[in-house]
């Protein structure tokens, strides 16, 4: 990928930040800004707070660019200097590394929404808790292409996780669920279904769908289903997806079955319930 | 009381006109009054499956937009004359029909008819969401092909949160000896995935095309695999217990004499 002259990326304050190549001018950065958000369908989500660092523009191409990003209802504000430190454009992103290696050609054009989330979490895991003591074991990396720098701790999830919430419904092709907490599903997943969720995800029912535990980085989520035959299985940071069975192979798991990171790993093993 | 069904599907090809066509007739060949709308704006063809193209005067839109009562836009039907057809325009597009006017239409018509039947077109945009909007009881044509049920799972989704929740399920274009053979998706497989209630299941027949053709629905035609299939789902929506068809295997003396090469 070539120089950009406007990179976006996760942020500290959980929304998204802009940092800008050095030479660019403002003419180029705003127009490239407006090229994103016009084409960026469901990227960018209303309401989503945008951040870049403050000393990049005078006051009245501020007040531009606000106008701008309030016209696709989001909100566009400086990032506070304390905490500017980590601004530079260097970095990679961890969302456009794994949008290189990792997501097929087919949803390239748009990052999908939980990654940008989960990205927002991983930065924020990064920039609030640098006190935190060094994560023993940073698994999630081994698998990973080693793009990202630092590995997406399992520590700080977002505050308020405790709660779980419960579907009581069949899950169908195109309907989502999308949490910080753990998800309990009474019914089946289809596919074309989706479960993003922050913390552990139970399915009494058939999973076929794509499920997405530990979507902010908590490496020790898991994934349990009476039958789990998923199309795709995501836990933190790491993807696995079902084998390329022969068509109209029709395998079937005995029993429950629980996904897990071991290793690094994602790793299916029989339970019992 | 009358009861406002829609059939939809999502995927197109998988034969809801078809299915609307069939049930309607058979429904008003049991003495039933019944209305059919064409909500396929545009690429209109109920009309075509009854042979009734050639008496549209006025269409759907015209009712919707008050320039006719509703009355006279009614094709009745050549043989039955308790089935009556709302056609829709073929050059306006979905756009045309707002979901309140056809409530509002279909309100009007169940003082006069016991079964309105909405043909839904393919698609969930706007004119799937206006043609359910009416409806008490949606029914779901599917196919025993992935690609159907995967359509029909988000369109039962879709019907869940628009809160239609009497939803009814026919497979169409069932071949029993692929199924026999594990090269087509079982009666099994398409439970398991979309677990709602199954009121039909009706085997691929070539006389559909022939009745299509000739602008008869097939239900009409004693010596037709299919027409017995639809003639036992109006049996069922009117609440009689009739038990699945099973199609004829090849008995054992035939699969001998493939054996011994005959």
């Amino acid at each position: 990928m070539s120089e950009e002259i406007v990179k976006i990326k996760g942020s500290a304050a959980g929304g998204l930040q802009l940092t800008f190549a050095p030479q660019a001018t403002f003419a180029s950065i705003y127009d490239d800004i407006r090229a994103k958000l016009t084409d960026g369908n469901g990227f960018f989500l209303r309401g989503t707070l945008v951040q870049f660092p403050r000393e990049v523009f005078s006051d009245d191409e501020r007040s531009q660019l606000t106008k701008l990003f309030h016209k696709y209802g989001l909100i566009f504000r400086p990032l506070e200097s304390g905490t500017a430190s980590h601004s530079g454009h260097e970095r990679h992103s961890f969302a456009s590394s794994l949008l290189d290696q990792e997501t097929p050609a087919a949803t390239a054009t748009a990052l999908p929404n939980w990654m940008n989330e989960a990205v927002a979490a991983a930065e924020n895991a990064q920039s609030e808790a640098p006190a935190a003591e060094p994560d023993p074991a940073p698994k999630a990396t081994a698998a990973e292409p080693a793009a990202r720098p630092a590995p997406a701790e399992s520590a700080p999830e977002p505050p308020a996780v405790q709660e779980m919430v419960v579907v009581n419904r069949t899950l169908r092709g195109g309907q989502e669920i999308r949490t910080q907490s753990s998800v309990l599903v009474c019914g089946n997943v289809n596919p074309g279904a989706q479960i993003i969720a922050g913390g552990s995800i139970d399915i009494r029912g058939t999973c076929r769908g794509v499920v997405h535990a530990g979507a902010y980085g908590d490496t020790s989520a898991f994934i349990v289903a009476d039958q789990l035959i998923p199309t795709q299985i995501r836990i933190a940071s790491l993807i696995a997806r079902s084998p390329d069975a022969p068509a109209g192979s029709n395998e079937q798991s005995a029993g429950a079955e629980r996904a897990s990171i071991k290793d690094g790993q994602i790793v299916i093993e029989p339970i019992k319930r | 009381m009358s009861e406002i069904f829609v059939i939809t599907s999502g995927k197109g090809g998988v034969g809801k006109t078809t299915t609307t066509a069939n049930l309607g007739m058979g429904l008003a060949m049991r003495g039933k009054r019944v209305v059919l709308i064409d909500t396929d704006t545009g690429l209109r063809n109920l009309d075509l499956l009854l042979g009734l193209e050639n008496r549209i005067m006025y269409d759907l839109i015209d009712v919707t937009e008050g320039r006719v009562p509703y009355k006279k836009a009614l094709v009745r039907h050549k043989k039955v004359d308790s089935l009556f057809l709302l056609p829709t325009s073929q050059v306006k597009d979905k756009t045309a029909v707002d979901p309140e006017a056809l409530v509002k239409l279909c309100n009007e018509m169940r003082e006069e008819f016991d079964y309105i039947l909405i043909d839904c077109p393919a698609g969930i945009e706007q004119g799937f969401k206006t043609a359910i909007a009416a409806a008490d009881v949606a029914i779901v044509v599917t196919m025993p092909e992935i690609s159907a049920v995967r359509d029909a799972d988000k369109i039962i989704g879709e019907l869940g949160r628009a809160e239609k929740d009497t939803i009814k399920l026919i497979v169409n274009r069932i071949r029993p000896q692929m199924v026999e053979n594990g090269d087509m998706l079982g009666m099994d497989d398409i439970n398991d995935i979309l677990s709602i209630d199954c009121i039909g299941q009706v085997p691929d027949d070539e006389k559909v095309v022939t009745s299509t053709n000739r602008g008869e629905p097939c239900i009409t035609m004693s010596d037709s695999l299919a027409g017995q299939a639809y003639r036992n789902i109006v049996g069922r929506l009117m609440g009689e217990n009739i038990p699945f068809m099973t199609f004829p295997k090849p008995g054992f003396f035939e699969k001998l004499k493939h054996v011994f090469g005959h």
